[in-house]
């Protein structure tokens, strides 16, 4: 017996619209076999390009099938980052606080860093300007590469077919 | 027929009346529960009820001697968050404490799987917002001693404030306000002040008068609760009462309470009738107990969603002290009943992965199962496998108002839970079934013997609509000294409301302690006078609350039965024990030594003998009081004994029943037709309108005078 959600119930817990009880619901009840493929059709309908998505890569941001085979980073709002292979960090406007006086905008008198000994990276995307991700790291820190995902292997072996 | 007793029970849906009359002949009734004025579903219900007896409520009403009201209305309140607009005034620092519960607060309950899983855990939403919790500064010391004098003009200004977000009540829950409650009271009076030069008056509600307990969040929720839900319900309670007087009923409508006992509409601490639903058959149990002379019985209760289990132990249940309700911490007193999460609705679902079978938490309650199509039930229920396995008549729930379709049922279990396992649908059904028995004969088990005692010492009661279906299956192997199932299984909780005594229970914290005679001599001599001072002054107190809550229903002071009790640890120690003394003073050494003596009883009974601990002192930490005035009970039916074989009216049919991988030709007995001293052999089926009971193959049961069967395991 497998469980299986209404398409609508899981646009609501996207959209973060589900009542408690239900989420409660479905944070403890049985995984739904069928979850990841409900979820890429929501999420492709909710965006406004065409590209088809492979997988949900980070907030705001999807592994996208080109025209041509290429599988590329994607944000929300059509900016195309790099292939999905590199890290996306270097295709996207950063932000570095790294005084106190920067810090401090975030974190007000003594509850910041100390700048010599940690930073704060913050990534936008360069179409909208939203705030993607925050690193905090010491200074010099190689920018941090969160997921590289091994989308062959996923479809192969969880989904049980080849990537589309 | 002279005297009546009424009790009702207005349910989530449904609002049952249940009538006795002083042979014990009994009728229950039903309406659909009216949540905005229940009075007339308990009007319908009574008419529902009566009518059985081809009588009027207004031929009945004039006789009915006592009339008992359980409900869930305040409950729903609270869970609604329908109450009223409170304020709370709380010391500095403390305003917070809505908002910040205890962490237990966020999984209360929970499944044992949900509270290891934290991102279910979610916080309550606030009786009071964050805006109607005011802090005033001033300290009680945990002696009682003033560390800090209270700013009064906080209080004033708080006050005003609140009067002005127009509440329609204030709460006043100051730290260690049960030693000392002079703070509270000055709140009090600075309110009052500002109320008068304000023009606006509303109550003012003290955790030191109301619930002068110790722990402070529980106390607060208990106060607020008291406030919130509770003084809402008794334009309710008047209601039901002006239903009842223009009936014709000359008597007190009184509520059941969370301690096991009734008390007035009019009591001050109304929060304690909260919750009276499972309690109700513990307090039949103990009454039916003490008539036929069984001091020790374990309760089993079967609903449709959970399975209630309680113990009796030479006449008397415990009571539990800081109980959990709708997700509150309270503190209150409240019948020992544990309950696990599967009832004859429970669903049956099959772990996609494991392939375990797993039962409920959820439950499909009144929709029954996959059989009652109405129901638009997806899922198979524990009903699902009695109906399919010949169990559970399809043409008689409920009488047959309901009937069942059998093939759905057939088909769910097939396809859910047989067909992914490779198992034939009757093995299936009947492996889930006693699946289901086993886990809650480990239950009962863990109860009895968990707690050091051993069921051959114990009777066994089932009761409630599924209790007498599974009860050989619970109790196979137990060897308990009997087991009880009473004819009016389905109504027992009506009836055990019925049985309950008009008994106040009222507590205070004094934590008091005394060294060991033995071990300390000195010590225990010198700490004589603050020990009995503390004790005796705190029953004196509570015997004067207890007889101005009597005076409320007219009752004499002389028809008050008082119980003096203690509650004691050892120093140092979590865990208190409750104890009942035969004196109503402490007069001299001995009777501190007759203390220490029942304690220590009661504790190495409920722990172990090795671990008591002496050297480590004694802390009375709570004295109570119990007031009990005796009413009028239901009387036990009484009949003469017939033969051991039914007559041929009683064999409704016979059945296929599949039991242990095979069909069995079982017998089915319609239960009205059984006389008392009738015995039927396993394989058979005994069928009422709202119960069925199984008396599988190798059991038999005897119907004996008083309408309870006896259920014997032959082969044990």
């Amino acid at each position: 017996m497998s469980v299986s959600h209404d398409i609508n119930t899981l646009r609501e817990l996207k959209d973060g619209k589900l009542s408690f009880e239900k989420l409660h619901g479905l944070i403890s009840g049985f995984k739904d076999a069928d979850r990841f493929d409900k979820m890429v059709q929501i999420w492709q309908e909710s965006v406004e390009w065409d590209d088809p998505i492979l997988l949900p890569l980070a907030e705001h941001l999807f592994v996208v099938r080109k025209p041509d085979g290429r599988r590329v980073v994607k944000s929300t709002w059509g900016y195309e980052y790099c292939d999905v292979q590199e890290n996306w960090k270097l295709h996207a406007k950063v932000f570095v606080r790294d005084s106190e006086e920067l810090i401090n905008e975030i974190y007000p008198d003594k509850l910041g860093c100390d700048p010599e000994w940690m930073q704060l990276r913050e990534y936008y995307d360069p179409l909208s300007g939203a705030l993607l991700e925050v690193e905090v790291v010491p200074p010099g820190y190689p920018i941090v590469h969160d997921f590289k995902p091994d989308i062959d292997t996923f479809y192969r072996d969880w989904l049980g077919r080849p990537v589309p | 027929m002279n005297q009546f007793i009424m009790s009702m029970d207005a349910g989530g849906t449904m609002t049952d009346t249940f009538f006795v009359d002083d042979t014990g002949r009994f009728v229950v009734g039903k309406a659909q529960t009216t949540p905005a004025d229940e009075s007339i579903g308990f009007g319908r219900s009574v008419e529902d009820a009566l009518a059985q007896w081809g009588q009027a409520p207004e031929a009945v009403f004039p006789k009915v001697a006592t009339g008992i009201y359980s409900g869930t209305s305040m409950l729903n309140r609270l869970l609604e968050r329908k109450g009223r607009r409170l304020g709370v005034i709380v010391t500095a620092g403390m305003e917070d404490y809505f908002q910040l519960e205890r962490g237990i607060q966020t999984y209360l309950g929970y499944s044992y799987q949900d509270r290891l899983k934290v991102s279910t855990h979610r916080h309550n939403q606030p009786l009071v917002p964050r805006e109607r919790m005011k802090g005033v500064r001033g300290r009680i010391d945990l002696f009682g001693t003033e560390a800090i004098p209270l700013y009064e003009h906080e209080a004033e200004a708080a006050v005003a404030e609140l009067l002005d977000m127009d509440v329609e009540g204030i709460v006043v829950n100051l730290l260690f306000s049960y030693v000392n409650g002079a703070h509270e009271n000055a709140v009090k009076e600075a309110a009052l002040k500002v109320m008068q030069r304000k023009g606006k008056s509303v109550p003012i509600y003290l955790s030191s008068e109301l619930y002068p307990v110790m722990q402070d969040f529980a106390r607060l929720n208990t106060v607020t609760i008291e406030a919130y839900a509770a003084e809402p319900s008794r334009g309710q309670f008047q209601k039901i009462a002006d239903r009842a007087k223009n009936f014709g009923g000359q008597f007190e409508l009184r509520v059941m309470a969370s301690h096991g006992g009734t008390i007035s509409t009019e009591a001050r601490e109304l929060a304690r009738t909260l919750i009276s639903g499972p309690i109700g058959g513990m307090v039949g149990a103990r009454y039916l107990g003490a008539e036929l002379g069984i001091g020790n019985i374990v309760c089993s209760d079967i609903g449709g969603t959970s399975f209630d289990l309680g113990l009796i132990t030479g006449g008397e249940f415990t009571t539990k002290t800081q109980p959990d309700m709708a997700r509150f911490v309270l503190k209150l007193p409240l019948v020992d009943i544990d309950s696990v999460g599967a009832g004859t609705g429970s669903y049956v679902r099959l772990d996609p992965i494991s392939k375990r079978i797993e039962f409920g938490p959820d439950s499909a309650g009144s929709r029954i199962g996959m059989c009652f199509e109405q129901g638009g039930v997806d899922t198979p229920t524990l009903s699902d496998c009695n109906i399919i396995l010949g169990n559970l008549n399809p043409n008689n729930f409920l009488g047959g108002e309901v009937i069942l379709n059998k093939e759905r049922s057939y088909q769910a279990i097939k396809e859910r839970i047989a067909d992914p396992l490779g198992l034939d649908p009757y093995d299936a059904a009947e492996g889930v079934l006693q699946l289901f028995e086993n886990h809650l004969r480990n239950e009962v088990y863990a109860r009895v013997f968990g707690k050091g005692y051993s069921p051959e010492d114990y009777t066994l009661f089932s009761y409630g609509g599924g209790g007498p279906m599974h009860v050989a299956g619970y109790t196979k192997g137990l060897n308990f000294a009997d087991v009880l199932v009473p004819a009016w299984a389905a109504g027992f909780s009506a009836f055990g409301c019925a049985c309950a005594d008009f008994e106040y229970r009222l507590d205070r914290t004094v934590n008091v302690a005394t060294a060991s005679p033995d071990l300390a001599p000195a010590a225990f001599e010198q700490g004589f006078d603050l020990l009995s001072g503390a004790v005796n002054a705190g029953w004196e107190g509570l015997r004067a609350k207890v007889k101005d809550e009597f005076a409320k229903s007219g009752v004499e002071a002389g028809q008050i039965e008082y119980r003096h009790c203690l509650r004691v640890q050892y120093v140092g120690q979590l865990n208190d024990v409750e104890i009942e003394l035969p004196f109503q003073a402490i007069r001299s050494v001995d009777d501190i030594r007759e203390i220490i003596e029942r304690f220590e009883a009661a504790y190495s009974k409920e722990f172990s003998r090795s671990a008591k601990s002496p050297e480590l002192g004694y802390l009375v930490t709570n004295v109570l009081v119990r007031g009990v005035v005796k009413v009028m009970k239901p009387a036990l039916p009484n009949f003469p004994l017939h033969g051991p074989e039914p007559t041929a009216d009683a064999l409704k049919e016979i059945r296929p029943i599949y039991r242990n991988g095979k069909w069995h030709d079982a017998r089915i007995f319609d239960m009205d037709e059984l006389l008392p001293g009738n015995v039927i052999t396993g394989p058979a089926v005994i069928e009422a309108s709202s119960t069925t009971f199984m008396v599988p193959p190798g059991a038999e049961a005897r119907l004996d005078q008083h309408l309870i069967f006896h259920l014997r395991h032959l082969e044990d």
